[in-house]
């Protein structure tokens, strides 16, 4: 395993605004370097030996500290976690040292075929069990606490018992791992299946939480979709601040991942996040 | 009440099949799911066969994806292994048609996704031979680079990926002579290569770990050929080791 030759960043995450790293802003960001605090990548893609991704990802990381946020480990799923999958994860972390490691509170697979989406589970007692222990075996075998980040949802189960906020802590609570708080998602739950936003953001335990994400959706007819293809919307900056007056200044990512736009576009947005994070730093002082 | 592994179950039958029970409400909205699901797994294929797609249009290429995945459905979390068989089930499922040089395009274009991602390993120059004597040459086995790989086809397809590298490129005649190539990581991106025929032949022996004596006679060249096949291999950068196969064997 070659190692960085450059360590790289290796302050924890600060309570910046940070962007999502895509392949068609690799070469603008390491000639630009604009003033983000932090980045995001997706784990997925960097789990290869060479190429050019793993090579923009090393020149990026040197400037800038890391998150790897994962998308493929269905650490929900009842056929269990894919060892493989997870050696490359802790691969990727010894190579590129990020300060975060997250994933989803999600599955992804059963049966043995894997459906590459991030797909819900009910809000049950023996989910939120087994979602713990699973995410509690990761991280002793990562050697590092994972923030799980909440997805959003089209559907819900009539077997679900719990709010999902509930739900949430009860796997922090009892697998030791942190909450990755998607506001977007949230909004984006909360109008397609009724859930108060509000109470969500407030049923979250105070100190559980170690990053916040914000996106944009896309609309198709009654239903919203979290397409990652936009400027984040009115409401979802109000909840934002919501969430910032309850959890404090968090590191805090704008993903665009769809529709992606300039750099100097997806940078911008980002300030807007840093202007309100400024905000409640000055209120703290 | 139905366990966690009966709802997985019921959700998972659901996404394969629309008129599968929905274990979820409101039951419309299970195809944003299987959208996404579908979409996924078709963009990993457009995204690894590029020119397959372009020669054969989006909606047989659509065909094509759906068929390959009720065959070969996805086993990874890892979106990029999605296509790891398409290149054996399209020389499957082509087989006898006249479209079956698909399956080794599609085998070619594999290779440059398998090189995108392959790491570049330092290279020796040739002044390397230096350190060993002229009796000792013939015996010389070469560890070349790892994301080098060699393609022999009985179809013309180094000439259609490389004329797909443009838009509106016209379609390539298939009764052209089969040809042989390799595909290899350069630092901005996979290199494909058309090889004559000799050229191939002692790559694949030296690939094979044959000494380079034996590649040389299975490749039948001549002397000028010998001094620009080795030249070749260590100009491009191909050569990450070499040693002396015979002292190797006294050890062993």
């Amino acid at each position: 395993m070659p190692r960085l030759e450059t360590r790289g960043v290796r302050e924890p995450i600060p309570a910046r605004a940070g962007i999502g790293l895509r392949a068609v802003h690799h070469d603008a960001l390491v000639a630009e370097r604009p003033p983000v605090g932090w980045i995001e990548a997706h784990t997925e893609n960097y789990f290869h030996e060479g190429g050019v991704a793993v090579r923009a990802l090393e020149r990026a990381r040197s400037n800038y500290p890391l998150s790897l946020h994962g998308v493929g480990l269905g650490l929900g799923s009842v056929d269990g976690v894919d060892r493989e999958h997870l050696s490359r994860v802790k691969r990727a972390i010894a190579r590129f040292e990020p300060a975060l490691v997250s994933e989803h509170a999600c599955w992804g697979h059963a049966g043995g075929e894997f459906f590459n989406d991030l797909l819900p589970l009910p809000h049950t007692d023996e989910a939120a069990v087994l979602l713990a222990r699973q995410v509690a075996e990761a991280q002793d075998y990562l050697g590092m606490q994972l923030l799980i980040e909440n997805v959003s949802a089209y559907v819900t189960f009539g077997h679900s018992r719990l709010h999902e906020w509930e739900f949430l802590a009860a796997v922090a609570a009892t697998s030791g791992c942190g909450l990755l708080l998607d506001v977007n998602n949230i909004y984006v739950s909360s109008r397609n299946l009724g859930i108060d936003a509000h109470s969500f953001i407030n049923g979250i335990p105070i100190g559980s939480v170690g990053e916040i994400h914000l996106a944009g959706h896309a609309r198709n007819g009654n239903v919203l979709i979290d397409d990652h293809g936009s400027q984040v919307c009115a409401e979802v900056w109000q909840l934002y601040r919501q969430a910032v007056d309850r959890f404090g200044a968090l590191p805090t990512l704008v993903e665009w991942d769809t529709n992606i736009p300039a750099l100097a576009t997806l940078v911008a947005e980002s300030r807007r996040a840093d202007l309100i994070l400024g905000e409640a730093r000055g209120l703290a002082a | 009440m139905a366990s966690l592994r009966e709802l997985q179950s019921a959700f998972a039958a659901a996404l394969r099949d629309p008129s599968a029970p929905c274990p979820v409400r409101p039951a419309g909205n299970l195809a944003i799911y299987r959208n996404n699901s579908t979409h996924s797994f078709r963009a990993a294929l457009e995204s690894s066969f590029p020119v397959v797609r372009k020669r054969v249009g989006d909606d047989y290429f659509r065909q094509l994806c759906m068929r390959y995945r009720e065959r070969y459905p996805s086993r990874s979390g890892d979106l990029h292994w999605t296509g790891r068989d398409f290149p054996a089930f399209l020389l499957e499922h082509l087989h006898g048609t006249e479209y079956a040089w698909l399956g080794d395009l599609a085998r070619l274009e594999w290779l440059h996704e398998l090189a995108s991602i392959t790491r570049i390993e330092s290279a020796l120059t040739a002044e390397v031979l230096a350190n060993f004597g002229p009796a000792q040459l013939e015996h010389l086995v070469f560890t070349l680079q790892p994301s080098m790989s060699l393609l022999a086809s009985d179809f013309p397809v180094f000439t259609v990926w490389q004329a797909n590298q443009t838009d509106n490129a016209p379609p390539v005649e298939q009764s052209l002579p089969g040809e042989y190539g390799m595909v290899r990581a350069r630092i901005d991106g996979p290199e494909v290569r058309q090889l004559v025929p000799g050229l191939f032949s002692y790559l694949s022996a030296l690939r094979a770990g044959a000494p380079l004596g034996e590649a040389i006679s299975s490749a039948g060249l001549d002397q000028e050929g010998v001094v620009s096949a080795l030249g070749f291999v260590f100009t491009d950068g191909l050569v990450c080791a070499l040693r002396d196969g015979r002292s190797e064997k006294r050890e062993s």
